[in-house]
């Protein structure tokens, strides 16, 4: 197991070098002149000398290759440089942003994971009676939802006309409902769908016609037969979820001024914080990888064939 | 089985407490874009002004009515030379951690102010001040190079020239803490979400009715609207924290009292007279009879800022007063392109002369929507009278840099109201830096421009000083280099059991130590 | 999936098709044209729909979103086909060292969250309509390019390929007679049911103003202008919202659909 994991970490390393070769390509390779960026958000005026000073500061003068060098040697020790936008490091700025995003897109998955499956299972077991109509019409309806018009239309029905949770900010637990809901919709749908179909399509195979004709009550039947495997579809695309999760946190954040690194990205493309904009893609790809990482190890822990086959390849 | 679930969900959610409401009767809970910041009474960035006001004192206050008031100085006195500042300290004067504000202490913050004299180069007293001198505890003396009129408004700023803890202050230029010797003191700062502010029951003057303010990290200001109404902030304060129809709505609410303070300051559009077309001054007064000014405060801004009818708001410049914007008249408009030689082609819309085409970029921050909603309300205006005005809706990087450059037909700007107004907006036209600069560049009249807004600076006989000022904006004026479209107000909006909120002098600070709870 | 479903999503599109590709003769108004005495106007004879906080007229200003977003959405669609099938196909085709690099590549780009990349890649190239179809096709090409390969390494194994090539067809000739209709059915499949997704992208992406600059009319920007002016004129964040809604749900069901006719394999999944 042990030597699983740490297969899966090492062809992780190669990928990510790439990543951030690619992310450094992009910014250095975009829009606009860095110094210039960098003395407007110090609010130094930009007299020539001051340019070729920030240009020797920030090692602009040097090769693209050479800055890219120094920039990943101070990356491996955890140094993201200074924000030029708020003057602090960049890896304090996005540590205190991150668990904001975390805790939604944490609670959006929760969502998903803890209506998703279950209505999924409710429709199927109901199928094509009214339970399972109303789910699927709600579904088709959900998956269609654009995150932040639903967020809105929550705020002023539970905030503002009933007075239920707080519109916006982040205080107590009560202010994440409201978020969670909009960032999950989508993906929170789109498992029940695949959870009713899966389940359906369990309950359709042989050995459950066996397993009723041996005699086992119904309810067992569904909770030893049907759910273990049912759920293996569904779960197997929790990864691409988390993704689809973060990335909506970071629309949804907006609409309920919920701290988080949307708001601290958004800031840095409008500063044109170079620093800040790097540290927060390499962040949520730090974020997104490990997840997927851990999905990964669990999957291989619960399934020796993975661990196997995976040592055969 | 569902119906049973459903039921729950709704008495589950009747069962959740009500969003709390209201904190101690002593506290306020108020809403600012970002944090405070660090706090360093000289730093800007993401020094909030607001904060810095609250934390740190000036030796002299500009008051609500527009004179100087004593604040850290009781005294001051200008020598015959007009180059030595004299200044009274106030006695018994302590900072939040202690240390007693004297000479010394003053000095010490000057200094280091003079150290990094090339960051503050914004501020024409900075560029004066020679030496700061502590002859005895309780004088400063400050030297200048040469005369300099306004000098007391410029100490009366936010920043730079306020005053921290010299324990607090590092070599760098700015402080390991926000010691200050105001009436707040910082308690606590949560990045993203809050800062909260403590009264100091040791101030020295008059202590504030609130014991803490709060102030929620609120990023736009529908999100700030619809806390208001929910109840988690108690009072919305400022020139730009509501949208004008948001705050049209609050002000027909029965449950809030909305105020509006005096103009202020003037919103307005600069005009490039260094680019085509802009530099046909045919078509800069065209420009000023082509946009319905009444219209854009009326619906626009929702009459929460009156229509500009100069360059400077009323009082704010002692020179000057006959000098009122044209009404809008765009039959009068389009004589004065027809005039010069723009005309419509068949069939067309948009005037050309000669082969050129009358169009301009018309630059606005993207991220603002009053802004956005002006610049696309100018846009058809113009077309109207065959202008056409491409919009170009930047993000702050890429507009202060079309603005650094000249890069731009049309550009939003706005004078600093007081107590910059006007004599350090006048002086920041001299910067090639400033969007104002790049729009008066292309007058024949720039060089003497300069010259006079360089003498009524350091004029010392007031007459000079305002035949140079009346000079200066009568001369702007015919030259029509900006377009004021509104005269800016601070608004506020707070429930009716908040009590009194006093409007403060500057949009710079916000008056919390004259708050009191009803 | 009732029968009726997928035509009538198929209806649906070609009508939203049909709107924005007509917007500029059939909308009533100049959707900039601002007309500030009739801002905030009810439903009414001149103005079907009323009148934006400008005055401007609401349903041309619909018209020409459906536009704006149907536009960029086609465009994200060439840019993700052309880089995916073109890489896909190089990657499968020479295979060695320029399929490592590319499918290395791919991988790169597909361990962010496709809009964390989007945001990103907006930072990096300025605001603007162009960058963020830039930016959204640039977070999706590699799955295409992995589908197009896979499919492409596959087929190069099948017999008639294998005779081709022996016959001595080029590989251009490979790629456009063989490779290209076999893959095209799949990977319409996978760009149908992208489709919706990438309206939700470009709507958000808007709403954050980093999208259609103004005037432009633009579901996504419409919400965002609109929200101040909720409680007097809900129609104005109601209808751009559920105009976007019913978008995605036609892509939607019609990526179903061509699903269930194309891909059988997969058809019991998801619905």
């Amino acid at each position: 197991m042990l030597a699983f994991a740490l297969r899966r970490v090492l062809t992780l390393l190669p990928l990510l070098l790439l990543v951030s070769v690619v992310f450094f390509a992009m910014l250095r390779l975009g829009r606009g002149d860095p110094a210039l960026d960098y003395l407007r958000l110090s609010q130094i005026p930009p007299t020539e000398a001051a340019l070729a000073l920030v240009r020797q500061q920030l090692g602009l003068d040097r090769s693209l290759p050479a800055q890219y060098l120094s920039w990943l040697a101070d990356a491996v020790r955890l140094d993201f440089g200074t924000s030029w936008a708020t003057q602090r490091p960049v890896l304090e700025d996005i540590l205190q942003a991150l668990p904001a995003t975390l805790q939604l897109a944490g609670a959006a998955m929760a969502l998903v994971l803890l209506l998703g499956l279950p209505l999924g299972l409710l429709a199927a077991l109901y199928r094509d009676r009214w339970p399972d109509h109303l789910t699927r019409a709600l579904a088709f309806l959900g998956v269609s939802l654009p995150n932040f018009w639903l967020g809105f239309l929550l705020v002023l029905l539970f905030s503002v006309q009933l007075g239920w949770l707080p519109a916006m900010g982040r205080e107590g637990p009560a202010s994440l409902i409201l978020p969670a809901i909009a960032t999950a919709t989508v993906s929170l749908c789109v498992t029940l769908r695949l959870m009713r179909a899966s389940v359906l399509g369990v309950l359709g195979e042989r050995h459950l016609v066996f397993a009723r004709a041996r005699g086992l009550p119904e309810r067992g039947v569904i909770a030893r037969h049907v759910l273990p495997n049912a759920l293996i579809p569904p779960l197997t695309t929790l990864g691409l979820h988390l993704g689809e999760l973060l990335g909506g946190a970071m629309v949804v954040e907006m609409v309920f001024a919920w701290p988080g690194l949307g708001r601290y990205a958004l800031l840095a493309i409008g500063n044109r914080d170079f620093p800040a904009l790097q540290g927060f893609v390499l962040a949520m790809t730090a974020v997104f990888v490990l997840c997927n990482l851990l999905v990964d190890l669990a999957y291989a822990w619960l399934d020796p064939r993975i661990r196997l086959g995976a040592k055969a390849a | 089985m569902l119906r049973r679930s459903l039921l729950g969900a709704a008495t589950l959610a009747w069962t959740l407490p009500r969003v709390s409401r209201a904190a101690a009767p002593d506290s306020l809970v108020f809403s600012w874009p970002s944090n405070a910041g660090p706090l360093d009474p000289h730093g800007y960035g993401p020094n909030q002004m607001y904060a810095q006001a609250m934390l740190y004192e000036p030796l002299v206050r500009y008051g609500a009515s527009g004179t100087i008031e004593p604040c850290l100085a009781t005294r001051w006195a200008l020598d015959e030379s007009g180059r030595a500042w004299t200044f009274t300290l106030r006695p018994g004067v302590r900072f939040s951690d202690g240390t007693a504000f004297d000479a010394a202490a003053a000095k010490a913050n000057i200094d280091i102010l003079l150290r990094h004299r090339e960051r503050h180069g914004w501020l024409e007293l900075m560029s004066r001040i020679e030496a700061a001198e502590a002859p005895d505890p309780a004088t400063l003396r400050l030297r200048l190079d040469q005369p300099y009129d306004p000098a007391l408004f410029d100490l009366s700023l936010v920043r730079p020239l306020r005053f921290a803890s010299p324990a607090v202050l590092l070599p760098g230029g700015s402080v390991s803490a926000p010691i200050g010797t105001g009436p707040w003191r910082l308690a606590e700062s949560r990045r993203g979400e809050r800062d909260v502010f403590l009264r100091r029951e040791d101030y020295w003057g008059e202590k504030p009715a609130l014991r803490q303010v709060v102030v929620k990290v609120v990023g736009d200001a529908n999100t700030r609207a619809l806390a208001l109404e929910a109840g988690e902030i108690d009072l919305v304060y400022g020139a730009d924290q509501l949208d004008a129809d948001t705050f049209r709505r609050f002000a027909a609410d029965a449950r809030f009292t909305t105020a509006i303070s005096p103009p202020m300051a003037t919103r307005m559009l600069a005009i490039n007279s260094g680019r085509a077309a802009t530099d046909d001054l045919a078509v800069r007064r065209a420009i000023q009879q082509g946009i319905d000014r009444d219209a854009l405060a009326r619906h626009v801004l929702q009459g929460t800022e009156p229509a500009a009818t100069s360059l400077f708001a009323p009082g704010m410049s002692k020179a000057a007063p006959g000098l009122m914007t044209l009404p809008f008249d765009p039959m009068a408009a389009v004589t004065v392109l027809e005039q010069a030689g723009w005309q419509l082609p068949p069939g067309g819309r948009v005037r050309q002369k000669q082969g050129a085409v009358l169009a301009l970029d018309l630059c606005f921050s993207g991220g603002d929507a009053l802004q956005k909603a002006l610049a696309e309300a100018i846009q058809s205006d113009l077309g109207r009278i065959g202008i056409a005005a491409r919009l170009l809706g930047a993000d702050a990087a890429t507009l202060q840099a079309r603005q650094r450059s000249g890069d731009f037909g049309l550009v939003f700007t706005e004078t600093w109201g007081p107590p910059y107004d006007p004599h350090a907006f006048l002086g920041a036209m001299r910067a090639p830096s400033h969007a104002d600069w790049q729009a008066q560049r292309g007058l024949p009249m720039k060089a003497a421009i300069d010259r006079r807004i360089t003498a009524l600076l350091a004029a010392t006989n007031a007459t000079a000083r305002e035949a140079d000022e009346q000079w200066v904006l009568t001369t702007l004026h015919e030259q029509a280099v900006y377009f004021p479209i509104s005269f800016l107000t601070n608004k506020q909006v707070h429930r009716k059991g908040l009590g009194e909120v006093p409007f403060g002098g500057t949009f710079d600070e916000i008056p919390f130590h004259h708050i009191r709870r009803g | 999936m009732r029968r009726w479903l997928p035509r009538l999503a198929l209806l649906l599109l070609a009508l939203l098709l049909g709107l924005a590709a007509l917007a500029p003769w059939i909308a009533p108004f100049d959707p900039a044209e601002t007309n500030l005495a009739q801002r905030l106007m009810p439903p009414s004879t001149m103005h079907w729909l009323g009148t934006d906080h400008l005055g401007r007229d609401l349903l041309s200003r619909l018209l020409w979103g459906a536009r704006a977003s149907l536009g960029a959405v086609g465009a994200i669609l060439l840019l993700v086909l052309a880089i995916g099938t073109v890489l896909g196909c190089l990657a499968g085709l020479l295979g060695g060292v320029v399929d490592t690099v590319l499918m290395r590549l791919a991988d790169a780009f597909m361990t962010v969250p496709t809009l964390v990349l989007a945001l990103f890649f907006v930072g990096a190239l300025g605001t603007g309509m162009v960058n963020v179809i830039v930016a959204i096709a640039l977070s999706h090409w590699a799955f295409y390019a992995r589908l197009v390969r896979g499919l492409t390494l596959s087929l190069r194994a099948r017999d008639h390929v294998a005779a081709a090539r022996v016959a001595g067809a080029s590989r251009l000739d490979i790629a456009r007679r063989h490779v290209v209709p076999a893959v095209a059915g799949q990977v319409a499949v996978l760009a149908s049911l992208d489709l919706g997704h990438w309206i939700l992208h470009v709507a958000g992406l808007s709403f954050l103003g980093l999208g259609v600059a103004a005037p432009g009319a633009e579901w996504g920007v419409m919400i965002s202008d609109a929200r101040p002016f909720f409680r007097t004129a809900p129609m104005l964040v109601l209808l751009p919202g559920a105009a976007i809604l019913l978008t995605v749900m036609a892509f939607n069901l019609l990526g179903d659909a061509l699903r269930d006719r194309l891909d059988p394999a997969l058809a019991e999944h998801g619905h």
